[in-house]
């Protein structure tokens, strides 16, 4: 277990429940704080209030999905610089350019990528592998 | 006092007179029907006109044999004068002489005429030529005429066909500018005939690349056409004259008289449902991908978990069970990623986005993806590039999919401790990528359906179940899309050769809606 982690908070937005629980398994497990919303409505309100270090955002959900909420969340002045992995199952060129024009960067199709690899990215996404104080 | 007239004067004029004249007496038969006729006097001219002599005391009948068959009216006309006392004048045709003559009767005592002949043969020569003339200008306007409304129909129906064809048909000259536009153009543009007749197309009729902007006027399909004299074929948007956005399909042909092209045609065609459909095919194939890769990443994930040494303590067996549902669950992610890709092919909606690339480092990125495989089999790898490759124009995405596809047939195909030689150089106006294993190769027999779909040669389905049958068939395919080729040489049990060539210039740009998908 990465100590470096024990201060950083993860946001996880996926309305499929199964998944939100590995998910969450796996960060916790590693040391990570991990908070949940099922809905990008949910995954709004839980930022502005939480201020994660980094949101793992779903993007087919109900009530708001991801890119909505994600550009919802970019009108917000915190929001506009929180980190943000898409983890999806769609592989789709306007997503990926939207979420390009978003400032994202990361665009990662859920069946294709090991949860050891996923830790691995956001590790490297929040500079903790550098160890590099907390991103901004 | 009466001048005197002297008396030889008439004798003078009777001789003198330019007509042939005639003194006869009628001979009647017993029923009264006039049937022939004596020549008491006749004058010189009479002779000359006829040509018949010494008639003096003869019969007509005697002197022109035939008469009464030839010219029964001389006799009804005769004698009814000679009898009446009544002048008649007539023309007619004395067949026996070949002649015409105007005949003026008139009967000085009953029982006796007198014939004045005028010999209207040349008139009525002159007469029946200007009546040919007549007749045969009569002919030629009547013919004209036919003509006139052969082509007037002919007209109509093209003009009929034009407008009834569905879709827009629009003609320049070879300056491009508008000579005929049909009904279905003017409904398509929301121009009408007279707005658009006489102008320039490039000029009046707005068409936009899929970004939106306009279509600049050396690619406009119109003057591709006329330039380079070949028929092109484009999808593009077109914009109305009320500002709405058609796509639009447009075949443009140029045609020629006597090998010289003096114009196009342009054919448009709305393709708002064919684009529609497209949209919902491709839709659909998406959210079915993503709802089959959804329980995927479940199984995925938690069999991960699961194995994860520290947080689960497995029996042995427990972990051969899981790690064969693991194993078996990525080839299913493989098969969804492969099959999405198959989809865009087959719907064409794939995209092919050339940028500048430096193509070894590709190369060289997609052979670390395999490090671990590689190391775990000890199979040797060797790599040659030509120094002078860096940049080409490619799609990236499209380049590692063809690379990865290569390189995983070769690194799953050898046998441990093999050998895998990738190499990279010019060839011609191309970019030759080579990979060289040492595998179990291809045996001769399946050779020609190695890139058919869902296909496996029968020792690599006797090695493993893992191989999709998809690899090589997308490979191909998006070779055929962007311009390059690839083939192979192979033996079965010594190895196999894979060549790929992709042109150096550029990739053939490709519109579509979406990506493939690289694994």
């Amino acid at each position: 277990m990465d100590t470096h982690v024990k201060n950083y908070k993860i946001l996880i937005v996926e309305d499929e429940l199964p998944l939100l629980k590995v998910l969450t398994d796996k960060f916790t497990a590693e040391g990570f704080t991990v908070i949940q919303a099922k809905d990008g409505s949910e995954g709004l309100a839980v930022a502005l209030k939480e201020h994660p270090d980094l949101i793992l955002l779903d993007i087919i959900m109900p009530v708001m999905d991801g890119m909505t909420m994600l550009k919802k969340l970019r009108e917000d002045n915190w929001g506009q610089n929180a980190p943000v992995v898409m983890l999806t199952n769609l592989s789709d060129s306007k997503n990926v350019s939207d979420a390009i024009a978003s400032g994202i960067g990361d665009f990662l199709v859920k069946s294709d990528w090991t949860l050891e690899d996923l830790l691995t990215k956001v590790k490297s996404r929040l500079g903790l592998s550098k160890k590099i104080g907390q991103y901004k | 006092m009466k001048p005197q007239v002297p008396n030889d004067f008439y004798k003078t004029l009777f001789e003198r007179v330019l007509d042939g004249l005639a003194y006869c007496q009628m001979i009647f038969d017993k029923q009264g029907n006039p049937v022939d006729f004596v020549y008491l006097r006749v004058n010189k001219n009479f002779a000359k006109l006829t040509g018949l002599k010494d008639v003096v005391g003869k019969k007509v009948t005697e002197v022109i044999p035939g008469i009464s068959t030839s010219n029964p009216e001389l006799f009804e006309i005769y004698g009814r004068v000679s009898r009446t006392g009544k002048s008649e004048e007539f023309e007619t045709y004395v067949e026996p002489l070949s002649i015409w003559l105007f005949i003026s009767v008139y009967s000085p005592k009953k029982g006796f005429f007198v014939a004045l002949f005028h010999n209207i043969t040349e008139r009525k020569r002159i007469e029946k030529n200007l009546e040919d003339a007549k007749k045969a200008a009569q002919n030629v306007l009547e013919d004209l005429q036919v003509e006139k409304e052969k082509l007037a129909e002919s007209i109509a129906k093209d003009e009929a066909l034009l407008a009834s064809i569905g879709n827009g048909v629009i003609a320049t000259d070879q300056d491009d500018k508008v000579v005929v536009i049909n009904k279905a153009a003017e409904d398509l543009l929301g121009f009408t005939n007279e707005e658009i007749v006489g102008k320039s197309f490039v000029q009046a009729i707005s068409l936009r690349d899929a970004e939106g902007n306009i279509i600049p006027d050396a690619q406009q399909p119109i003057r591709l056409a006329l330039i380079s004299g070949k028929t092109t074929t484009t999808t593009t948007t077109l914009v109305r004259k009320d500002g709405a956005k058609v796509p639009v399909a447009i075949i443009v042909t140029p045609f020629k008289l006597n090998d010289k092209i003096i114009g196009a045609i342009a054919v448009f065609r709305d393709i708002t449902k064919e684009k529609e459909i497209d949209k919902a095919k491709t839709e659909f194939v998406s959210l079915a991908s993503h709802q089959l890769r959804t329980p995927l990443s479940t199984i995925n994930w938690y069999l991960e978990m699961l194995l994860a040494e520290d947080k689960t303590k497995l029996s042995d067996e427990q972990k051969e069970y899981a790690k064969e549902a693991a194993a078996a669950s990525k080839r299913m992610a493989e098969l969804v990623n492969a099959l999405l890709n198959v989809s865009r092919i087959e719907m064409g909606t794939f995209t092919v986005e050339p940028e500048p690339i430096n193509i070894a480092e590709a190369v060289k990125a997609v052979i670390l993806e395999f490090e671990h495989k590689i190391s775990e089999k000890k199979l040797v790898v060797s790599q040659v590039y030509d120094p002078s490759l860096s940049k080409i124009m490619t799609d990236p995405k499209l380049l590692t999919i063809i690379c990865q596809n290569l390189l995983e047939n070769a690194v799953h195909y050898t046998p441990e401790g093999g050998k895998i030689k990738v190499s990279l150089k010019r060839k011609g106006s191309d970019i030759l990528i080579t990979v060289v294993d040492s595998g179990i190769g291809i045996p001769k027999i399946q050779q020609p359906m190695m890139f058919g779909k869902l296909f496996r040669a029968d020792n690599a389905r006797k090695k493993d179940n893992e191989g999709t049958g998809l690899g090589l068939y997308i490979t191909k395919a998006i070779l055929d899309h962007s311009g390059g080729k690839i083939w192979f040489e192979s033996e079965e049990n010594k190895g196999t050769t894979f060549y790929v060539t992709l042109p150096l210039e550029e990739m053939r740009k490709k519109e579509g809606t979406k990506p493939l998908s690289d694994t």
